[in-house]
């Protein structure tokens, strides 16, 4: 199974120039607040994925008073000894120059879909507005993890975006008198054929995740069942039927109100919606299963383990599940954990993980640390 | 302030407008120009004011050219039943180079784009449609770009014309000449397998 071996980060966050070398299996990242975990696991993503998973605006992870970042990594392959070398370059208002193994990278899309030879599921403690906030972080949940898998799906996602743009144009042209219905259906099919592939993506998705999200809660929580519903703005057997029959509406608002950028899946535990009806407890959990969810889909789909990159997730757990969740990063193929308190692990987990210290934005490894390979 | 002459900054400040030049280019382009000999600069004042004087769109196909039609439109060993509709005229010039297509042309002049105001009224697809009834046109080819707009005014092409007894086609989309299917991007690759087509 493939791994990070190494990882340097210039420029990143707070990071000025800082390597830090991963072991196979557990490596907790430990150190006081604010001193750089969080920005340590979101250097991997970004090495991994091109983009980092906090903020829609990639500037902000530019070192303060620099102009540019950058990220390298090597990659252990599944064949032994078999090595990839990845770099990403960053300056903002530019184009992100990616290279693997010296080639140039020219598609964003293809890289984020495996082209680093890895692939990462993140947990970060804010995650939680994946089951807590609106539809359009679920949406983005899971847009981002088939888009993971698929650089087609990213594209077909990106287009109908776009396409929706220019529908709705239309609509408020055609509100104002600037513009005459006549193309609008031209451009409902435009739509409906980029959101029947968005929403073909999905539908076959949502049903092995909720399985995979059902065993997950049963590990993590207890014996209530969990589930996943889609829920969706308009049927799919009759999408075309309901766009159409949203026109005069749609003109009003002057936006398109069916449609998978409209769509919602339902968390659900013992039946009942835990966005709506959740504890905080209930829906931290149930977006640690969903995370979990989906590093089994990726495994199914890839036949690949993806490494998982957790911020601070021991903290708000009892000791039981900090328990149940050593054991599991254990038996990844690469976790990378951070945590303000080495006390969360027990001895016996410490032991065989590689303990990696931060302060300020400077890397120390422990000395009688799980040596990497 | 002005650092140069001001004809230099007339100059520079002229050919920054023109696409892909920015303020470094210009400059450059500019310093060349005072630079060069006469006979070169008035050269290339005089090309540009014969192509504003002289180059008007074609009356039946919007294409270029110096005559009322133009060289494509009044070549008679052209196919007249078949018209390839494209964007802007200089899309016509890698079709042309292909040897492929003998036909006629007609150039929209852009792409239905909401956003940017662009309706069908701003494009030539009336005339396009009148040429068709007009000319008996057996076939369009419609050539327009493979994103967003382009496919929008495919389709609204081929809405449009529904009924009238012409073949509408659009250029196949898929893998390069020449280059590995590895490197194909998946967006790309995808097209290909939806059209491909028995050998």
């Amino acid at each position: 199974m493939a791994y990070i071996r190494a990882l340097r980060l210039v420029n990143f966050r707070n990071y000025a120039d800082a390597t830090v070398v991963l072991a196979p299996g557990l490596n907790i990242v430990v150190g006081d607040n604010a001193q750089g975990k969080t920005n340590l696991l979101e250097g991997i993503s970004f090495a991994v994925t091109g983009s980092t998973p906090r903020t829609p605006n990639d500037s902000e992870t530019v070192r303060w008073g620099q102009d540019f970042t950058r990220a390298e990594m090597r990659v252990a392959l599944q064949d032994a000894g078999d090595e990839r070398r990845v770099a990403i370059g960053y300056a903002p208002g530019q184009k992100k120059r990616l290279t693997v193994d010296g080639a140039p990278v020219r598609s964003l899309a293809d890289y984020a879909a495996g082209g680093a030879g890895v692939r990462t599921v993140t947990f970060f403690p804010d995650d939680i507005r994946i089951v807590k906030g609106a539809p359009s972080e679920r949406r983005e949940f899971i847009d981002v993890l088939l888009s993971s898998l698929r650089p087609s799906y990213a594209r077909t996602v990106a287009e109908y975006a776009k396409v929706v743009q220019q529908r709705n144009q239309l609509l408020r042209r055609i509100r104002d008198g600037l513009s005459s219905p006549k193309t609008l259906s031209t451009w409902d099919r435009k739509v409906i054929e980029l959101g029947k592939t968005v929403l073909a993506g999905r539908a076959a998705a949502i049903e092995p995740l909720g399985a995979f999200l059902e065993s997950s809660v049963r590990a993590l929580y207890g014996p209530e069942k969990a589930a996943l519903r889609y829920s969706y703005s308009a049927p799919l057997e009759n999408y075309a039927e309901a766009l159409r029959e949203a026109h005069s509406a749609d003109i009003e608002r002057g936006t398109t109100s069916v449609g998978p950028h409209r769509d919602d899946f339902e968390v659900l535990l013992g039946g009942v919606n835990l966005t709506t009806y959740g504890s905080q407890g209930q829906q931290r959990l149930a977006t640690l299963a969903l995370k979990f969810a989906a590093r089994e889909y990726i495994r199914q789909q890839t036949g690949e383990d993806p490494i998982l990159l957790f911020d601070d997730v021991m903290s708000e757990l009892d000791e039981h599940r900090r328990g149940y969740l050593a054991g599991y990063f254990l038996e990844s193929t690469q976790s990378v954990i951070s945590t303000t308190n080495l006390e969360y692990f027990e001895d016996e987990v410490r032991r065989q993980a590689r303990i990696i210290r931060i302060a300020s934005g400077s890397v120390f490894e422990e000395a009688n640390s799980n040596a990497s390979q | 302030m002005a650092t140069y002459a001001r004809p230099v900054e007339r100059l520079i400040s002229e050919l920054s407008k023109l696409p892909s030049i920015g303020p470094r280019s210009a400059q450059r382009i500019a310093f060349h120009i005072v630079r060069g000999r006469k006979e070169d600069a008035l050269g290339l004042a005089e090309a540009l004011r014969e192509v504003k004087e002289r180059i008007k769109p074609c009356r039946r196909c919007f294409n270029l050219t110096e005559q009322e039609e133009c060289d494509i439109c009044r070549d008679p060993r052209r196919d007249a039943s078949v018209i390839c509709a494209v964007e802007d005229p200089y899309d016509i010039g890698p079709i042309e180079r292909t040897g492929e297509y003998r036909g006629l042309y007609h150039v929209l002049g852009g792409a239905l784009s909401p956003l940017d105001g662009i309706e069908p009224e701003d494009l030539h697809i009336a005339e396009l449609i009148e040429r068709v009834k007009r000319e008996g046109t057996k076939e369009i080819v419609i050539a327009t770009n493979p994103n967003t707009t382009g496919e929008a005014t495919a389709l609204y092409i081929a809405q449009e014309v529904e009924g009238l007894p012409v073949r509408v086609t659009a250029l196949a989309s898929g893998l390069p000449v020449g280059g590995d299917l590895e490197y194909a991007d998946e967006v790309t690759l995808g097209r290909a397998f939806a059209g491909r087509r028995e050998i």
